[in-house]
């Protein structure tokens, strides 16, 4: 795992564009890290696979393949299974986020986040320093 | 036959004697002794044999009273008629015609069986023959009034049998025995209870008076010869001038008037009327009347044969009397009885005309009923002790396919799948220990679909003489709620889709806003700062909104369950504590904490939430430098400010008490509802949403507990809510 505080690349995926605009634009100011988009599942395994991002924040609720079926892929892909992903999700009931936790994602971020601490909650549940 | 006394006496034997009687054995019917004294009219009697040997003997007379007196004579045999021990004389005793006549006499008979020296019957002698024979008048006469007494006897009595009409009986006598003893006058004089007395019925002949109808004086029947009469006294008089008569002279005066020269009195006593005589033996007599005989046109002297001929008639008269009275005494039974079958007939026509409203009320009621539960869109059906079916509506026929006929007394276990009645079994016996029972299951219906069902026990409880409440069965309703389900799954759903949706965009925007608040992506004036604020905490609010709109919508709906485990209480208080420890000091609030050990059974995420929840609304409605004290005790712990409600026992009870504002008291029960603030501009102002003390109670109520506010307005509140206490209440700190 990469614990410093080198520049890091982020892949975000989510299908919602301007979600993906904010946490873009949030991780790049206050932690300066690189970030790549996919809207869909399919399309972040794929951009995983290619860039081998330094963690993966994934949105729950999608069409398609939602976020837990894509933790899964990703789980079971031997070229993305060491990449730690964060959900980050509107679904914020106690019994859900047990849920995700017991899948064995790295952490779990509730929307709507603060964009001005995104990035240290990250670092906080990645175990680096900013 | 052949006599051994030489030819004269020969001679005069065979006149006399009937050489070939008349004889029939003692079992024989008197229709057929009848016959045979038809085809022998010279004979007049029948000698009776039993066994070749003389038992008795019957005279045409006997037979003649007892068709007379017997009303089922036809049914008789000789035996029951007949003189009985009979009298016989020895061959060798006919010479001595004197001591035969006195045999006769002596035994008041007038037949005698002739035996011979072997007890063979050889001949019948008879009185009236032996009498012609020898010569004698007075004999003749003698016979000739012993057959008219037997004839009259008879014929009175037969008339007496065949008429239970008292007139009419007493008119016959009067008439017969007038004739009989060609007196004057013959009448019957009844005495009255009051000593008076009167002619009730006469035979008198034209010449004189009749007393018919006249009533007398006492004077002239004084009690003292009314009780010499009802002992029986008989009273002949030869001449009533005559001094020796004993009459008194006014009485004699009195009699004049009807021309009376001569009077025989006997007295017709009877028992007491049934309904007036004691039960006790001996029945009591009473004279009840006279029957006199009047001889008006000289002297007469009455003889034996007429005293004995009226007292027998006064006596068959006594018979009538009790005859008809009791004739009287039944008709009157008969009426009284009539009566009263007739009222209870009434009554029973009444009873049975109310019996026949009641039942058609019940018809009809029973039919309402039946048309009632029978169209009403549920399982209607009553359940008795045995868990067996008394009732069920026609809804079971309709949903379940179920003929309610056939479920009448049938054990719901043998009616429904073993592994459905498991499921239901608690609730039926919870229902038969006496608890209202209500929850909710799945029913496979006749179309093969699982419907959603709501199902309600309620016992029947009914009280008994002991004043005790007794549980007879209980009563099911089963409403079918699939469509009430479907909506609100559909409800749900809507909610969680429209939150989702809803908090997307309000991600985006929230960020967007936090992201030029800073100022890095350029700077703005100081209004336009102002207006970024105000959207800012908006879009904040408007996320807490959605979150508790999502939070709520899933404990309503079942969709979260409360995972319980044991945990420790003070732990869970001082974690929420800290949670909120930021905004506290934002608001410079204090915390405080007294908690006691407790080991609680509950979801402690959860109950996390309720505190923090609870905490934060203290926090925003305390003034800044104030603090805010949380508690946690068990329920043994005196609290006087909670007096007025009530905890289950072995609960740890939190408590959350602040220094702000206080809530008015009619308030204090609504908060719990929905968007019900206290002020709801309060809301607006501390970014409230209105539903966080909802979402406590459902919490709470989900653990079992109950939750509460007591609160005093300038002073502060305090918010309470207990939560079961684990197994092992007290933690383990050590």
């Amino acid at each position: 795992m990469k614990n410093t505080m080198t520049s890091k690349l982020i892949l975000v995926i989510d299908d919602e564009e301007p979600i993906q605009k904010v946490v873009g634009l949030s991780l790049k100011m206050e932690a300066d890290w690189q970030i790549i988009c996919a809207s869909s599942g399919q399309a972040g395994i794929h951009l995983a696979e290619e860039h081998q991002p330094d963690a993966i924040l994934l949105d729950v609720m999608m069409p398609e393949i939602d976020g837990i079926a894509t933790f899964e892929r990703l789980s079971n892909n031997l070229q993305t299974q060491g990449i730690p992903v964060i959900l980050l999700t509107a679904k914020t009931g106690t019994a859900e986020k047990r849920l995700f936790q017991k899948v064995g994602v790295t952490g779990v971020i509730t929307k709507p986040f603060d964009p001005l601490t995104l990035a240290s909650q990250m670092a906080k549940l990645l175990q680096w320093r900013l | 036959m052949a006599f051994d006394n030489g030819a004269r006496e020969l001679t005069f034997w065979d006149e006399v004697i009937d050489t070939h009687p008349l004889t029939a054995s003692s079992q024989a019917l008197l229709p057929r002794v009848l016959t045979k004294l038809a085809a022998r009219p010279e004979s007049s009697c029948v000698v009776v044999l039993r066994s070749g040997r003389v038992v008795g003997v019957v005279t045409r007379q006997d037979l003649l009273k007892a068709i007379a007196q017997k009303p089922s004579w036809t049914k008789l045999r000789l035996a029951k008629v007949m003189s009985h021990p009979v009298i016989t004389v020895a061959q060798s005793e006919l010479s001595m015609v004197a001591s035969l006549m006195q045999r006769f006499e002596q035994y008041q008979i007038s037949h005698l069986p002739v035996l011979d020296t072997e007890e063979t019957l050889v001949g019948v002698l008879e009185q009236k023959r032996l009498l012609l024979t020898s010569n004698d008048q007075s004999a003749e006469i003698l016979i000739e009034r012993q057959h008219q007494r037997a004839q009259l006897l008879a014929e009175i009595t037969l008339k007496i049998r065949q008429s239970l009409q008292l007139k009419e009986i007493l008119q016959t006598t009067v008439t017969e025995v007038q004739k009989l003893l060609n007196a004057d006058r013959v009448l019957i004089y009844r005495v009255l209870p009051d000593g008076t007395g009167k002619a009730t019925s006469e035979a008198v002949k034209d010449a004189y008076p009749a007393v018919l109808g006249m009533s007398f004086p006492e004077e002239v029947f004084p009690e003292d010869y009314q009780r010499l009469y009802a002992k029986g006294r008989v009273h002949a008089i030869t001449n009533v001038h005559d001094p020796k008569s004993g009459l008194a002279e006014c009485l004699v005066e009195f009699i004049e008037q009807w021309g009376i020269q001569s009077k025989l009195i006997v007295p017709i006593v009877h028992p007491l009327p049934p309904h007036e005589s004691p039960m006790e033996e001996p029945v009591e007599k009473y004279l009840w009347g006279l029957l006199i005989a009047h001889q008006c046109d000289r002297p007469r002297r009455w003889s034996e044969f007429e005293l004995e001929l009226m007292q027998q008639l006064a006596a068959q008269i006594g018979i009538a009397l009790s005859q008809g009275q009791t004739l009287e005494y039944l008709e009157e039974r008969v009426k009284l009885r009539t009566t009263e079958l007739t009222q209870a007939n009434i009554a029973l026509q009444q009873e049975i005309q109310d019996r026949k409203q009641i039942e058609a009320a019940l018809r009809q009621s029973e039919e309402q009923i039946r048309l009632i539960t029978n169209n009403l869109p549920v399982l209607i059906a009553y359940v008795d002790q045995q868990q067996c079916y008394r009732f069920n509506n026609q809804a079971y026929e309709y949903w379940l396919g179920q003929d309610p006929s056939r479920l009448y007394g049938q054990p719901i276990s043998t009616v429904t799948e073993p592994s459905y009645y498991k499921t239901i079994q608690p609730h039926i016996e919870a229902a038969l220990m006496g608890h209202q029972v209500t929850y909710e299951s799945e029913l496979t219906f006749e179309d093969g679909r699982c419907h959603s069902v709501s199902v309600s026990y309620i016992p029947h409880l009914e009280v008994v003489n002991t004043g005790e409440a007794q549980i007879n069965g209980f009563f099911a309703l089963i409403t079918d709620i699939s469509e009430r389900k479907a909506i609100e799954r559909m409800k749900d759903e809507f909610i969680a889709v429209v939150s989702h949706e809803l908090r997307t965009p309000l991600t985006s925007l929230h960020g967007s806003l936090k992201l030029i608040a800073t100022g890095r992506l350029g700077h703005l004036s100081d209004e336009g700062q102002q207006m970024l604020a105000v959207a800012d905490e908006s879009t904040d609010r408007l996320v807490r909104l959605v979150n508790s709109v999502l939070d709520l919508q899933r404990i309503e709906s079942g969709e979260v369950t409360m995972d319980a485990c044991t945990c420790n209480a003070a732990d869970l208080v001082k974690q929420a504590a800290e949670t909120i420890q930021t905004m506290a000091q934002q608001q410079d609030i204090h915390i405080s904490t007294q908690l006691e050990p407790l080991s609680i059974w509950a979801d402690p995420d959860y109950i996390v939430q309720t505190l923090t929840n609870l905490i934060g609304n203290a926090i925003k409605f305390s003034a800044p430098s104030q603090t805010i004290h949380l508690s946690l005790q068990t329920d043994e712990t005196e609290y006087s400010g909670s007096a007025n409600r009530s905890y289950s026992p072995g609960a740890a009870l939190f408590c959350v008490q602040d220094s702000g504002q206080g809530i008015p008291a009619d308030k204090l029960a609504s908060i719990f509802e929905r968007f019900q603030q206290v002020d709801s501009s309060d809301s607006r102002k501390k970014g409230g949403t209105g539903l966080g003390l909802t979402i406590c109670r459902k919490i709470v109520e989900q653990h079992g507990g109950t939750i509460w506010a007591e609160s005093q307005l300038g002073v502060g509140s305090r918010f309470y809510f207990t939560v079961p206490l684990s197994r092992d209440r007290v933690y383990a700190l050590r």
